[in-house]
């Protein structure tokens, strides 16, 4: 029997007047992934998950969350979906507590002393529980972060929805929240999660995509990724004990070799060709009776490769 | 991964709606909530022993009546706290939910719209209600010491609440509309203080139904039993002359009309919250829902005016003859008759151009209705969707105003009062051509040019000549003619200008009888030109925004 994708988008399209936001993006997520969605500014990731959260209606295209068809029966799909925005606002006439409350209410939340109990587990999952009769307005950007991330939790989503969660968050509250992200996905619910710190977003989640000006550049795993966004291409560094004018003179033969620049012993260069091919070359440096000191390889991280589409994008 | 079940409708109303909870929690917090109530406390407790001491005192005033000169001082002070004070919470809280950005938490709960809507409605003003309850024994104390009946009592308070709810509606919608906090607070207060300053006015000129969306109505039908015996003797006597609430061949008691009138507005504001709630991007209205509006309120005017008619009362001098002279004698003028079959043109025009901005779909909306439609397959807009052209809507509306108007002028001008005069049916042409070009015209500069250029046609082509007419007119008897084809430029001057010139008791001043006909029908062939090509302008906008939307 198939599984139901937690999210399920089909030819979703988003506009803002002549400006496209999101073009025909089809994705699929199934249940229990901490899936990150990356991208520069204007790539669509905000406006893909104003309408995953019923919070705005696309241009057309098909959106399931579970099952539930969120464009005919938003209801249903609110229960469903947990959403954090950027930069999560509270309100200022209330109290931690009582802000919890009230979401805890909203969402049919069994009996007060059931609410009372499921809000106190939530502040204890964020680590708030002493902040619990403070003002909302007095709180600091991080705490504020982490009471929207409990209120998010409290109705036990199937869809957690968590734009850019970590900003504002110091170092252990973000390592709290990976670990909240991963407990809430072994549970069977599904984040989706999108954040500007590319490297964290890559340790926090199973899979991944990337966007760009509204289109789907790539998915998958983090690897799967570098590979579909051209980031086989690696820049190599050979340390030789001597004879590396040689060295050099021999690597500008090989078509898989660009770039090239000598310093002092050593020789850098770019190189796209795949794994086998990079042991081909090493093996024949060595045929070429150089003797190699050291071998480096340095890949293009996540930041690098946004970086590209961004650059990209500001070019054109 | 069990979701919790949804909120049953039963769960979310009353005490149980976890909105209206929010609220009681913010607003009546002891710190906040105590300095109200011994505010309202200190001004009612003033007012009921300075009223209670003054009259029996000083006027040797009975205890009974001395204990009823407290009743109407007390609901005017409820009704500034409900009124002005709640309404300015309604539409500022709905404001402040928007910019502080918690709104789209709010939008998240899983609830049916109306759940939140009766939540904000009640929640956000309930530190107004409980000021007004520690008003109540006040009250209570004067009616029942005053002998004031249960049938007098239980009518206004009930037209009170309701008065209460239809303002709260209004303040909820324009914070819903109005994204800036003081503005919205600022419309609110202003949209109140019309209904009881500038609407009266209209309600005078023939316009009846206005009069009945505030408390007034039911008030002055039960300040004979609210004031001392003597002066409620005088005002029963002058009441016994006023009119009742017909409408059409049916009547009314004051109290029913009144909460049938505000029930209508309040359902309206619902469906209007309903729609956002449920949509950000909808429009206020649909199409059907909207026309249907329209044409119900024509049915009210129509309802409420005709039957005052034949005895006099819905002519304004009448009410003045009975205050000055010996009404005996009156008889209303052929001048009062054309201005108030021209005054029922202009509200109708000014509401048929609300109703357009409402329903008149932006480009980015039609876009995007474009853009769902062709991934569907279709090749034209569903006639009812938002994206969809107003422009059938509006013509019918026009024509239903239209329809209103010359009903209106039909039984005025061939009323008993005016014998031998009759209304023909070429009227009615000129009528439908009046608002159909305006309103039309209106549409079309809306839907393919955009608020900003409808704004300042608005000002500069309604309002500017208006103002220059007036100056000029005023300024020099020569310059009357002039001034007349410079204010017939404005649509707003078309309906009066339509009575004053195809009416046949029409009596224009001499220096008027030629210019202003000559100007209504020139300015007329004009607009109706001005509006044909803007329809035609409009066609090829929204043939460009059909074809814009393939990319």
């Amino acid at each position: 029997m198939p599984i139901t994708p937690a999210i399920d988008i089909r030819d979703l399209r988003v506009d803002y007047g002549n400006f496209v936001a999101v073009n025909d993006l089809t994705l699929s997520v199934p249940p229990g992934e901490v899936f990150g969605l990356v991208g520069p500014n204007g790539a669509g990731k905000t406006s893909t998950f104003r309408v995953l959260t019923t919070l705005m209606e696309p241009t057309y295209g098909e959106v399931n969350l579970c099952g539930v068809d969120i464009l005919s029966d938003i209801e249903s799909a609110r229960r469903i979906v947990g959403y954090m925005p950027d930069l999560a606002p509270v309100p200022s006439d209330l109290k931690v507590w009582e802000f919890l409350e009230f979401h805890a209410a909203a969402y049919a939340i069994g009996s007060r002393a059931a609410r009372r109990d499921r809000v106190a587990e939530c502040l204890e999952e964020v680590g708030l529980t002493g902040q619990r009769e403070s003002w909302c307005k007095a709180l600091s950007r991080g705490q504020t972060q982490r009471v929207v991330l409990a209120k998010t939790l409290l109705h036990r989503p199937s869809v957690l929805i968590l734009d850019e969660p970590a900003s504002g968050l110091d170092p252990l509250a973000r390592r709290d929240l990976r670990q909240a992200l991963r407990k809430l996905a072994a549970t069977g619910a599904t984040v989706f999660v999108s954040s500007h710190i590319l490297s964290e977003l890559a340790e926090m989640c199973t899979s991944l995509c990337v966007m760009n000006r509204g289109k789907l550049l790539a998915s998958g795993t983090a690897e799967q990724v570098r590979e579909q966004m051209g980031s086989h291409k690696r820049t190599l560094t050979v340390t030789v004990l001597a004879h590396h004018q040689e060295a050099a003179t021999w690597l500008e033969t090989q078509a898989s070799v660009h770039r090239l620049q000598l310093a002092e012993q050593q020789v850098s260069f770019e190189f796209t060709g795949n794994d086998e091919a990079q042991a081909d070359l090493m093996e024949g440096l060595i045929q070429q009776g150089i003797r190699l000191r050291a071998f480096e390889e340095k890949r293009s991280s996540f930041e690098d490769i946004l970086i590209e589409v961004a650059e990209t994008n500001r070019r054109s | 991964m069990n979701p919790p079940p949804l909120p049953t409708s039963d769960s979310i109303r009353g005490w149980a709606n976890p909105v209206f909870r929010r609220y009681c929690r913010s607003r009546l917090r002891p710190a906040g909530l105590g300095i109200a109530l011994l505010i309202a406390l200190l001004i009612a407790g003033f007012i009921f022993a300075l009223t209670a001491s003054l009259g029996s005192r000083f006027n040797n005033l009975d205890p009974a009546d001395a204990a009823r000169g407290a009743i109407i001082p007390l609901l005017v002070l409820q009704a500034l706290i409900l009124f002005i004070l709640g309404t300015a919470q309604v539409s500022g809280g709905m404001t402040a939910e928007t910019d502080e950005g918690v709104i789209d938490y709010q939008r998240l709960i899983p609830m049916p719209p109306l759940a939140k809507v009766l939540g904000y409605l009640f929640g956000l003003p309930v530190r107004e209600y409980a000021m007004v309850l520690v008003t109540l024994p006040f009250s209570a104390w004067s009616l029942w010491k005053g002998h004031v009946s249960f049938q007098i009592w239980a009518p206004l308070y009930a037209v009170f609440f309701t008065t209460a709810i239809t303002y709260h509606m209004t303040g909820l919608v324009t914070g819903t509309v109005v994204k800036n906090r003081r503005w919205a607070f600022l419309i609110s207060i202003g949209l109140v203080f019309c209904l009881y300053t500038v609407i009266p006015q209209i309600a005078r000129f023939g316009l009846v139904f206005f009069k009945y969306l505030t408390i007034t109505p039911v008030f002055e039908e039960s300040l004979p039993g609210l004031l001392p015996k003597t002066a409620g003797a005088i005002v029963a006597t002058g009441q016994r002359l006023a009119p009742e609430v017909k409408f059409f061949g049916l009547a009314f008691p004051e109290v029913v009309f009144t909460i049938f009138c505000q029930g209508g507005l309040i359902l309206i504001f619902l469906v209007m919250l309903c729609r956002r709630w449920r949509r950000t991007e909808s429009l206020l209205l649909g199409k059907l829902g909207a026309t249907s509006f329209f044409i119900w309120v024509q049915m009210l005017l129509l309802g409420n005016a005709l039957p005052l008619i034949e005895p006099g009362n819905l002519f304004p001098s009448r009410e003045f003859a009975r205050r000055v002279f010996d009404a005996g004698n009156w008889a209303p003028t052929a001048v009062e008759a054309v201005g108030m079959s021209g005054l029922y043109g202009v509200v109708t025009l000014i509401f048929l151009f609300i109703i357009t901005k409402i329903i008149t779909p932006a480009p980015e909306i039609q876009i995007r209705g474009w853009r769902r439609v062709r991934k569907e397959g279709g090749s034209s807009l569903p006639l009812l969707s938002d994206a969809a052209t107003a422009f059938p809507w509006i013509a019918v509306m026009a024509l239903a105003g239209a329809v209103g108007w010359f009903v209106f002028t039909q039984a005025l001008v061939e009323s008993r009062w005016f014998p031998g005069h009759l209304v023909p049916l070429s009227v009615f042409g000129f009528f439908a051509l009046t608002l159909l070009s305006a309103g039309l015209g209106f549409h079309a500069l809306l839907e393919a040019k955009g608020g900003r250029t409808v704004g300042l046609t608005v000002i500069f082509i309604g309002i500017v000549p208006l103002m220059i007419g007036a100056v000029m007119g005023t300024s020099d008897n020569r310059l009357f003619a002039a001034s007349s084809w410079i204010i017939g430029i404005s649509p707003l001057s078309m309906p009066s200008y339509a009575t004053s010139t195809l009416l046949s008791l029409s009596e224009l001043p001499e220096n008027l009888a030629r210019s202003v006909p000559r100007a209504f029908y020139f300015w007329l062939a004009v607009s109706a030109i001005v509006t044909v090509w803007l329809v035609l302008r409009l066609r090829a906008a929204r043939k460009t925004i059909a074809e814009r939307s393939d990319r």
